[in-house]
């Protein structure tokens, strides 16, 4: 029993707990502490994999700025805490069916797969690879990526107008 | 337990939280609440990403990662504003009372 | 010209010359006299023409002219021309002697129509003259079909030539179809014989039954099919019935078509296949009861007529059957015989009752009344030609009419015999009851309508009470004189006869026939039986006469229920099952679509779950086991 079996094993718990408790929380603020804790999560999976940056970009970019994001949003409309009045009602029998339905063909698809091969050794820096990837292979990309972010901008200003 | 979790124990986690993400779109009546579900989904895909990256030794995996976390930003940005606005004209953020497009 | 081919082919051809030359050209026909001679000199020419072929003609040989039609590897599939024997020839002098004669007469019997629609009847008589000789003379059963079916449609359009009328666009009608069920059959005869044979020309069906190559199996029904042919045109019972209706044409039509030609062609064709039906004995002695069956009734229901010229028509139907019945005894030449000289006395008949009706102005019997005093000489010829069909020596029928019940004694056909003989003495008796009746006795109360009365349009107006013009009486004393000289040749010159009659038999016709008189002279002249007494006794029998036996009714209401059954199931079927096919997948359709319209409610979260079956679906696919 290495040290990683049992990180993953404690966090997957985690996660499984925390997401769960995201759908199913009837006030929506709990809902969205509830999302930052397996935000959180994630980042610590991203850590059993060697994949350090990511796990801080997920730390920066979504446990801190998503969760702000959503916060605010709830904030503007008002409904903090008024949603006691059945948040989850909806079908939740289907929902289950078809959710239930597609983690069974996941699994079914996952678990047939001949994949099982143990991880290869770590071959140099994952950050350095992922700046090099991003600045050369990539760099199309990556300029397209600013492009983008000018635009969602810009939609948020058009959005945010004043009612003229 | 074996020695070290294989490529398969992170896409099944993956997965897990999949379907999880997925019934929440499915089964809540906020509109907010429905984005949160989307958040997990997206969650789930970068994990996978990520555990497959790893277990071919290549970081192409990782930077279609930053990528998609990138988007998945603006689009929450964007989403958020939008669900705001809809609250403004119509006084109401339940996904249910949104049908205009009904056939 | 000393080819009997040619001269026949003459013969043939002009009338329909005139037929084409009068149809097309539009102002000839227009001025209406004009058009009536041409077609006259048409007809006299043709006339010379058959007379001189008839003369030529030997008896034992033939003339053989034919062009091949449709070709074919092994021979021509068919042929058109003339085949010009013994028999063809003198049936068409008949038929050019009676079309002459009936046009000339229509001159002055039509005199009041207007111009166009006389030109209009001159066309429909060439092209008549035209096709019933080509009957007569076709070389094979292809344009012997064409040419019956052809002198089908001249005898509609020439019967309905007062078409405004509708009692005569009715008949006309009638007169089609039933023939046309009987020309059915012919077509599936010559079919059915084609099949068997692998010909349609006579000659070469000829020589293969004499060889006896025509295999016998089932041939009973090919001639039973060739058979019913004649049973529509010739008006054996049951299909008899449009004959009499068929008397709302002009008389002239009545004389030409109804008696000598048309009505004929039925025997005729019997004739002319006289061979093959003699390989079928069966089939002959169903025509010979059917003949004789006919001639009896025709003749009882011909003895309650009121209008002269039904009971002529009657009485062509009653003596068709005679035709008929020495043909199934198997003695085809008797029959022959007697339609040669029944066509000219009936013709006789038919026409001096046409001269009656335009003096008179009716149809009706009881309307004419010593007519003798105002107009002898149709009275000397209607009489000449009374004694012929009763069956009297010296004139005309008498010894076609005797040869006639000595080939069907011959032939073993013993009821059908006395059947024969019932038919010749009420024969008798209901032409001599016309003859009291209308031209002796004392004259019926003037008409109070003196404008045509309920004779309808072939009459103008009563007050004529004359003899008619020579136009019309020309024809009548030649027919006359025919009629008397046939009479006295055989009288004189006895054929040899293809059989031996019982002795008695002479003796017997002449007996019956002058009790048939005696009896009408009784009732109707001396009034010593009282007409009522007898209609007393019979009475059962005539009031079915008088309608018809119910055949008529019969037929229309068989028509009626198979075609409205037949229309109200294609209607049905119409409705429900080819409409109803088309209205269930619409109806479906628009079910379907309502039903699948639900699923889009307007709501993300439901086309997410769209989604997700979709991926569903996709991962099933993929996995799907090999």
């Amino acid at each position: 029993m290495s040290l990683e079996t049992i990180a993953f094993g404690g966090l997957a718990v985690v996660l499984v707990a925390s997401a769960l408790a995201v759908v199913l929380t009837k006030n929506l603020f709990h809902s969205v502490l509830w999302l930052a804790l397996t935000l959180t999560g994630t980042a610590g999976i991203f850590l059993t994999l060697d994949a350090e940056f990511l796990a801080a970009v997920q730390l920066l970019l979504y446990a801190g700025g998503v969760v702000t994001i959503v916060v605010f949003a709830i904030v503007v409309t008002e409904r903090l805490v008024g949603d006691r009045i059945t948040q989850t009602s909806r079908q939740i029998f289907s929902g289950l069916i078809i959710a239930g339905a597609v983690l069974v063909g996941l699994l079914t698809f996952i678990l047939r797969a001949p994949l099982s091969r143990p991880r290869p050794p770590l071959g140099g820096d994952l950050t350095r690879a992922i700046g090099d990837a991003v600045l050369t292979r990539f760099v199309l990309s990556f300029e397209l990526l600013g492009l983008f972010f000018f635009a969602a901008l810009l939609g948020a200003l058009y959005f945010a107008r004043p009612d003229d | 337990m074996p020695a070290s979790v294989s490529l398969q124990g992170y896409l099944v986690l993956a997965a897990v939280l999949f379907a999880v993400g997925l019934f929440g779109v499915v089964t809540r009546r906020n509109t907010i609440g429905i984005l949160l579900g989307i958040e997990l989904m997206l969650n789930a895909v970068n994990i996978n990403l990520v555990a497959f990256a790893r277990f071919n030794g290549d970081a192409v995996g990782m930077v279609f990662t930053v990528f998609t976390i990138s988007i998945t930003v603006a689009e929450v940005a964007l989403g958020l504003a939008l669900v705001i606005l809809i609250f403004r004209v119509r006084r109401t953020a339940i996904a249910d009372h949104l049908d205009l497009l009904r056939g | 010209m000393t080819d009997p081919g040619t001269l026949v082919t003459l013969a043939l051809l002009l009338p329909a010359a005139t037929f084409l030359l009068l149809a097309i050209a539009y102002p000839l026909r227009r001025a209406g006299r004009a058009a009536g001679i041409v077609s006259v000199a048409g007809a006299a020419v043709a006339l010379a023409a058959a007379l001189r072929a008839w003369q030529l003609q030997s008896a034992e040989g033939f003339t053989r002219i034919a062009i091949e039609w449709i070709p074919q590897e092994s021979g021509p599939l068919a042929t058109v021309g003339v085949l010009a024997d013994a028999d063809s020839t003198l049936m068409l002098v008949l038929v050019a002697l009676v079309s002459f004669l009936v046009q000339l007469y229509s001159l002055g019997y039509l005199d009041t129509e207007a111009p166009a629609s006389l030109g209009r009847y001159y066309v429909y008589q060439s092209l008549f003259a035209f096709s019933m000789m080509g009957l007569v003379l076709a070389p094979g059963f292809v344009q012997l079909f064409i040419c019956w079916e052809l002198v089908g449609l001249c005898s509609y359009l020439l019967i309905g030539y007062w078409y405004e009328r509708p009692a005569a666009a009715r008949a006309a009608v009638k007169a089609f179809w039933i023939t046309k069920a009987g020309d059915v059959g012919l077509l599936v005869g010559i079919v059915l014989l084609w099949f068997r044979a692998g010909t349609f020309d006579f000659l070469q069906l000829y020589d293969l039954a004499r060889g006896g190559q025509i295999p016998l199996a089932g041939l009973g029904l090919v001639t039973f099919c060739i058979y019913l042919g004649a049973m529509g045109k010739s008006a054996q019972f049951p299909l008899h019935v449009w004959l009499p209706d068929a008397m709302e044409g002009p008389t002239p039509v009545s004389a030409l078509i109804h008696a000598a030609t048309m009505v004929t062609a039925g025997v005729y064709l019997l004739k002319r296949t006289n061979w093959l039906f003699a390989l079928t004995p069966d089939v002959l002695v169903l025509v010979g009861w059917i003949g004789a069956f006919t001639a009896l009734f025709a003749a009882v229901l011909a003895c309650v007529q009121s209008d002269i010229k039904r009971v002529l028509a009657y009485s062509t139907v009653s003596q068709l059957g005679y035709m008929m019945a020495a043909m199934g005894a198997g003695f085809a030449a008797a029959g022959f015989l007697h339609l040669l000289t029944h066509g000219i006395f009936k013709a006789l008949l038919f026409l001096g009752a046409g001269a009656v009706i335009h003096a008179v102005g009716s149809n009706d019997i009881y309307r004419m009344g010593g007519l003798r005093r105002h107009m002898p000489q149709t009275t000397v010829v209607f009489l000449v030609g009374t004694l012929s069909l009763a069956g009297i020596p010296l004139f005309g029928g008498f010894f076609s009419k005797e040869e006639i019940l000595g080939a069907v004694w011959s032939g073993g056909l013993a009821v059908p015999f006395w059947m024969l003989v019932t038919a010749a003495f009420l024969t008798a008796f209901y032409m001599f009851r016309v003859v009291f009746i209308a031209f002796f006795g004392a004259p019926a109360a003037p008409a109070p309508l003196a404008h045509g009365g309920h004779g309808g349009p072939d009459a103008h107006g009563g007050g004529h009470l004359h003899d008619a013009p020579a136009v019309m009486t020309g024809p009548l004393w030649l027919l006359a004189a025919l009629s008397v000289g046939i009479g006295v040749y055989f009288t004189v010159h006895h054929g040899e006869p293809e059989f031996t009659a019982p002795g008695w038999l002479t003796p017997l016709a002449v007996a019956v026939a002058v009790a048939g008189i005696a009896l009408a002279w009784l009732t109707y002249s001396r009034r010593v039986i009282s007409a009522d007494l007898l209609a007393t006794i019979f009475a059962p029998l005539r009031r079915g006469a008088l309608a018809g036996f119910w055949l008529d009714d019969l037929f229309e209401g068989v028509y009626r229920l198979a075609l409205l059954g037949l229309a109200r199931l294609v209607g049905w079927v119409d409705r429900y099952l080819v409409d109803g096919v088309v209205n269930v997948f619409s109806a479906w359709t628009l079910a379907w679509g309502d039903r699948l319209r639900r699923m889009q409610t307007g709501l993300a979260q439901d086309y997410v779950y769209g989604l997700a079956v979709g991926l569903l679906l996709l991962l099933i696919w993929v996995q799907w086991p090999r």
